[in-house]
């Protein structure tokens, strides 16, 4: 009788708290892979996610974690760093310079995003270096103090990202991701 | 110590079947929490077009949203029969219409290098249709992105893309 009535307890608590636990690990672990996912191809110190597609669960839940309604890899690929060349975090008490070009592609632009994955808060409202605003003959800076041309604020962000999207790139560009030339992120005292 | 072992593998078997269902869930979730926010922050309806502003720091609807697009969405629901897209878009900048599945998954995009002009005349619709500017939904509901591109951001070519953008229609 009381093995009866204890298994009434114990098997709706092991039950709630099996459910509660399986989501909890799920949550988490897509949370964590936003920082270093498997999934992700790697080049240097960027991680691109091109199959769009997307027949594999885990990389669908990854995906729409941290670029929900995205494009196919044809018409935009979207690299993302979240360290700097040398394996540091990308934070705005360091300055940045990017050195390189951007693969090539129709259009490309480099965004700054906080760690939660929205743009970086800057008075001056300059969110993103693109094809048409950048000043080819000077470097392109991530900094939280203003410089003259191709400035990126990193504002107050102690953890943030950048993203590099190339919209429209060239198919060697999209067939080779592991081996492209990427843009190096130093980092760099002004 | 076997009332243990069931216990054990009942919380094990649990566990696993309610993360494979979170994991699979999860793209729907976060498209459902977006459409919540859509219809009840901004007021807009199924079938209706938002067109948003160029993104900045304070836009929190959609992660990473980039801040050289103006966009223009809309939850669409094909169950009172087709949509039509019209507008007038630009002729020298990129733009494209893109469609996705209520679990995120893009299953259309079309820019405007792949339209014959920068008229977008587009039906949506369920069935097979030999109407060269058809597109079939495989599902209902989804979610549809108009993306134009603003490559210099001084107020006159802002206000220029942004009466093109308020020229798109679907009806």
């Amino acid at each position: 009788m009381k093995n009866l009535s204890q298994n009434k307890i114990l098997i709706p608590v092991v039950t709630l708290l099996s459910i509660l636990l399986g989501i909890y690990i799920a949550v988490t672990k897509i949370n964590s892979s936003t920082q270093n996912s498997e999934l992700s191809i790697k080049n240097g110190n960027w991680t691109v996610n091109p199959n769009m597609d997307l027949k594999d669960n885990y990389q669908r839940a990854y995906i729409a974690r941290i670029g929900v309604f995205a494009l196919d890899e044809k018409e935009a690929l979207y690299f993302l760093a979240s360290k700097d060349s040398d394996g540091q975090i990308l934070s705005s008490d360091f300055d940045y310079q990017i050195i390189g070009k951007p693969p090539k592609g129709r259009y490309w632009s480099y965004t700054l995003y906080g760690k939660d994955y929205f743009l970086v808060k800057n008075d001056h409202n300059i969110h993103a270096i693109n094809k048409e605003n950048f000043d080819i003959n000077k470097p392109i800076i991530i900094s939280s103090k203003r410089t003259e041309v191709n400035w990126l604020p990193s504002g107050n962000e102690k953890e943030f990202h950048i993203t590099l999207r190339i919209y429209n790139p060239e198919k060697d560009v999209y067939e080779n991701l592991e081996s492209i030339k990427l843009p190096e992120i130093k980092r760099i005292e002004l | 110590m076997r009332k243990l072992i069931l216990y054990l593998l009942l919380s094990f078997i649990l566990s696993y079947g309610s993360y494979s269902v979170t994991i699979l869930m999860i793209p729907n979730i976060i498209y459902k929490v977006f459409h919540y926010k859509i219809v009840n922050n901004q007021n807009v309806k199924d079938n209706e077009l938002k067109h948003f502003d160029i993104p900045n720091d304070q836009s929190r609807d959609v992660v990473m949203p980039n801040p050289d697009f103006l966009y223009s969405t809309s939850f669409y629901d094909l169950s009172n029969g087709d949509l039509n897209l019209k507008g007038k878009m630009p002729d020298s900048t990129y733009w494209s219409v893109s469609f996705y599945k209520p679990n995120t998954v893009n299953w259309f995009v079309k820019n405007d290098n792949e339209f014959i002009d920068n008229n977008l005349d587009m039906k949506i619709t369920l069935s097979n249709s030999d109407q060269e500017n058809s597109i079939v939904s495989p599902l209902k509901k989804g979610f549809m992105i108009i993306r134009i591109l603003v490559e210099k951001k001084d107020s006159k070519s802002i206000d220029y893309y942004k009466a093109l953008q308020k020229s798109i229609t679907l009806n």
